[in-house]
């Protein structure tokens, strides 16, 4: 596909997503105690810390954040070996009882969510698991369906949906098509 | 030939103190005898074997010195992952095995509990040297062998612990030798890796032992200005009641602060059991010789399990408080005295008492399972039996058990009745009721509603009900989800069916047999069974084998509510292969979600309260004139609130 790329989402645009998505948060789960945000490496994992941030300059409150990395749960054989419940995360904090937001950059198939879900499901036993996204291109082929989403972007499949976030990319953009950089 | 006797040293636990006490005396004269080149023949003719699943140098190599040292000899195999358990062969296989070729087993895991394993089915006695995180016996015998050279006496010795206290193994062996010592606990947790909550309720339920958290900074503080901040508490062994009415986590502890601290024991980062290590080594502390600088401190020795990364200062190394190649040196004397005991007690033919409480029988099958994902019995659970003991964390409104291998809690929230098929959710009013059925052996564990009506158990107690769908409405409802996943489909033919059992399973076949009026072709159709120990997977219409891979899958169940039985069972589809795609099809949806799955075909959306409960009736063959297909709605009546109301 030779299409050329455009830009869905600027940097002001992502903020304001981030901005809402905490708001929702915040709302949703207000008096909730023992809320954590989960990301998804890596850029799930940048956007959890950008809305711990939000949530913090909402006056709202300080929210743990950890990283899970869900390749050693990847069903496309691309994972590393080794055993899946050691390794691939950074979770300080204790999940049971807790109401834990897991959030990634784009929600498509559905298969990192569903390997994160069966990750955080070995972790521990939250009260609830709600899904934070910045982008959903929709067609998932899992049940799967998130709480909280920045963008719907509704992309021909084989198209390609970039998330470009500042502190990996040097740039906060979302680009859809175009080759691969 | 001489024998050893069959003892297991799985648990520091399992050494009564003047056991310890003699194991230091024979290794104080081993230690002498190696300076002094004095050889020993003691284990002349036996046989250790060492079976690592684990890397480890210093272990292995200081269990080998010892047992050459002793006249025995050593067989190893130096990477078990790489043999016998790559080939797919169980622990208990191989150590059976192993015991035909040696007269002792040591053995390395990584999973929490592989020692009581390799122990409970070796005939040959077997020590552990480290399971998971749990426990690693020898080195804590090593630890406390050269704090009591140092300091002497271990009771009321004040020991400051330092580091990666949440994953070390070490340091929990340590902390529970020490609270058992009757010595003093100060915990300096490095970034933020705490001591465990199951170790603190542990020592506080078994010992009425608790000692307090400080960061170093406050530690340092401390003792610069007064010791207001260090509160610590003598340890008072004594066994508390099940059940008793408060938690012990939550009395105030005795203030007693410590004249100085007698040592230090800093450990590494464990690095292994990490993800983002680069992030969590930020937070990680560095000791060095300033610690030792206060008055207070001045003559505190400073011990490490070794090997150490950034967290020792190698300035330390030439200073006479800093004893951790001396704890290094000592594990072959330690080790060659542990054996030595053995060979020991065999000459005297002692009996251990080794009468554990027995584990609480389960008259449902399968037995509930261990929630900690790294214990032995989820990866080896083929064979392993699951058992559990009443948690001593346990009291009037928490319910916990605790798992016979790995020792770790896991929280119940749904007790039943074995002899009247009644299920409760836990509260304070039951606790009475459910030590009675555990004498009985008629308790119940349920993770939730769902399994505790799976399992053919009623409510305690059920409000009125009301008819929500007849006959007819399920059948249309049927029908529509039939429709909706042909048309959603690329190539109808490629259709299969899971239907999570009970109901969800009955409802597959009706929908295989609606598919296969459509489309002409019967889509192959599987029963997958969620609860209890392994998720099975087993096809339907006397087909051997179901395959998932590469299929467009339907997934059926009657009722989703809170969606953590679809999320099981999509985690057991996974774990037979990788499905082109899910569907998921249920004939009610009654909201309260909590995970991110939305069904794609809903029969009904009912709107319902939390109190209230879906239940979907289907018939079978003839039976169908007789009890017609039906999903009612009724409301549980909380018990609690039942027994207080004055009616």
């Amino acid at each position: 596909m030779t299409n050329k790329p455009a830009l869905a989402l600027d940097g002001e645009a992502i903020a304001r997503c981030v901005k809402r998505i905490a708001h929702e948060i915040a709302e949703r789960n207000d008096g909730a105690g023992n809320l954590a945000l989960i990301g998804i490496v890596r850029r799930g994992a940048t956007l959890a810390e950008r809305l711990a941030q939000a949530l913090r300059q909402d006056g709202e409150r300080e929210v743990p954040v950890g990283t899970l990395d869900i390749s050693s749960y990847r069903d496309d054989g691309k994972g590393e070996p080794g055993d899946p419940r050691l390794l691939g995360r950074n979770i300080p904090f204790a999940l049971d009882g807790g109401h834990v937001i897991l959030i990634d950059d784009v929600l498509y198939t559905g298969r990192t969510v569903r390997a994160a879900l069966t990750a955080l499901a070995d972790l521990g036993r939250p009260e609830s698991i709600q899904l934070a996204v910045l982008v959903d291109r929709g067609q998932h082929e899992i049940p799967i369906r998130a709480d909280y989403v920045g963008k719907n972007i509704a992309a021909p499949t084989g198209q390609r949906v970039y998330v470009r976030l500042a502190e990996i990319d040097g740039v906060d953009a979302v680009v859809v098509g175009g080759e691969k950089s | 030939m001489r024998r050893l006797p069959k003892y297991d040293l799985v648990s520091i636990e399992d050494l009564a103190i003047p056991e310890i006490e003699r194991i230091f005396e024979l290794a104080d004269m081993f230690a002498e005898n190696l300076r002094d080149g004095v050889p020993s023949t003691r284990a002349g003719g036996l046989i250790m074997a060492t079976l690592f699943y684990e890397p480890s140098t210093r272990t292995r190599l200081s269990f080998e010195s010892a047992m050459n040292r002793l006249g025995g000899s050593v067989i190893s195999s130096a990477d078990m992952q790489a043999s016998s358990a790559a080939k797919g062969e169980s622990l208990a296989d191989t150590v059976r095995v192993v015991s035909a070729y040696a007269d002792l087993i040591v053995v390395r895991h990584p999973c929490d509990g592989a020692a009581r394993v390799a122990a409970e089915y070796a005939p040959v006695p077997v020590i552990n040297a480290g399971d998971g995180s749990r426990e690693h016996p020898t080195q804590t015998l090593c630890d406390l062998y050269i704090l009591r050279r140092k300091k002497g006496d271990l009771k009321g010795l004040t020991v400051a612990i330092c580091g990666d206290l949440k994953f070390g193994r070490t340091v929990h062996s340590l902390i529970y030798a020490l609270a058992r010592f009757g010595a003093n606990i100060v915990a300096v947790p490095y970034g933020g890796m705490d001591v465990p909550d199951y170790v603190l309720e542990r020592l506080a339920a078994e010992r009425n032992y608790k000692f307090s958290t400080v960061t170093i900074d406050e530690l340092k503080s401390s003792f610069a200005g007064g010791l207001d901040a260090l509160y610590l508490t003598p340890s008072a062994p004594h066994q508390m009641a099940l059940f008793t009415s408060e938690n012990p986590l939550e009395k105030v502890p005795e203030v007693r602060p410590p004249a100085a601290l007698d040592a230090f024991y800093v450990t590494r980062l464990q690095k292994e059991r990490l993800a983002d290590k680069d992030r969590a080594a930020q937070g990680y502390g560095h000791f060095d010789v300033r610690a030792l600088r206060t008055s207070r401190t001045q003559e505190a020795v400073v011990m490490h399990p070794l090997p150490r990364t950034d967290e020792l200062a190698y300035e330390l190394d030439t200073d006479p408080r800093a004893v951790y190649f001396e704890q290094a040196a000592a594990g072959v004397p330690v080790r060659m005295a542990l054996v030595a005991w053995m060979l020991e007690s065999a000459a005297r033919e002692v009996l251990r008492p080794q009468a554990p409480e027995p584990p609480i029988s389960f008259k449902h099958e399968p037995a509930p399972r261990c929630a900690h994902p790294t214990c032995i019995t989820r990866s080896e659970g083929s064979y392993l039996r699951p058992r559990f003991r009443l948690a001593s964390g346990s009291n009037r409104s928490r319910l916990a058990l605790r798992c016979g291998f790995c020792e770790r809690d896991s929280r119940v929230e749904y007790v039943g009745h074995a002899t009247s098929h009644r299920y409760y959710h836990f509260d304070e009013n039951l606790s009475g009721y459910v030590r009675q059925w555990i004498e009985e052996g008629t308790l119940a564990v349920f993770e939730s509603v769902k399994e505790a009506e799976e399992r053919g158990y009623e409510p305690y107690k059920r409000g009125p009900q009301r008819e929500i769908m007849n006959a007819a409405e399920i059948a249309r409802a049927c029908e529509a989800i039939a429709a909706q996943a042909i048309a959603d489909a690329a190539d109808p033919t490629a259709i299969a069916i899971v239907g999570v059992v009970s109901r969800g399973a009955m409802l597959a076949m009706r929908l295989r047999d609606l598919i296969e009026a459509q489309t002409g072709v019967r889509p192959p159709c599987a029963a997958l069974d969620v609860y209890g120990g392994d998720p099975r997977l087993r096809a339907i219409d006397g087909a051997e084998t179901f395959n998932v891979d590469g299929r467009a899958i339907v997934l059926v169940d009657d009722v989703i509510n809170s969606g953590w039985t679809v999320q099981r069972a999509m985690t057991a589809l996974w774990q037979h292969g990788r499905p082109a795609a899910v569907k998921l099809a249920v004939l009610i949806d009654r909201g309260y979600r909590a995970v991110p799955i939305r069904p794609n075909y809903v029969g009904r959306n009912i709107p319902t309260t939390r109190a209230e409960r879906v239940q979907v009736r289907l018939g079978i063959g003839a039976e169908t004139r007789k009890n017609p297909d039906r999903v009612l709605l009724y409301s549980m009546v909380d018990s609690l609130r039942e027994r207080e109301s004055p009616t």
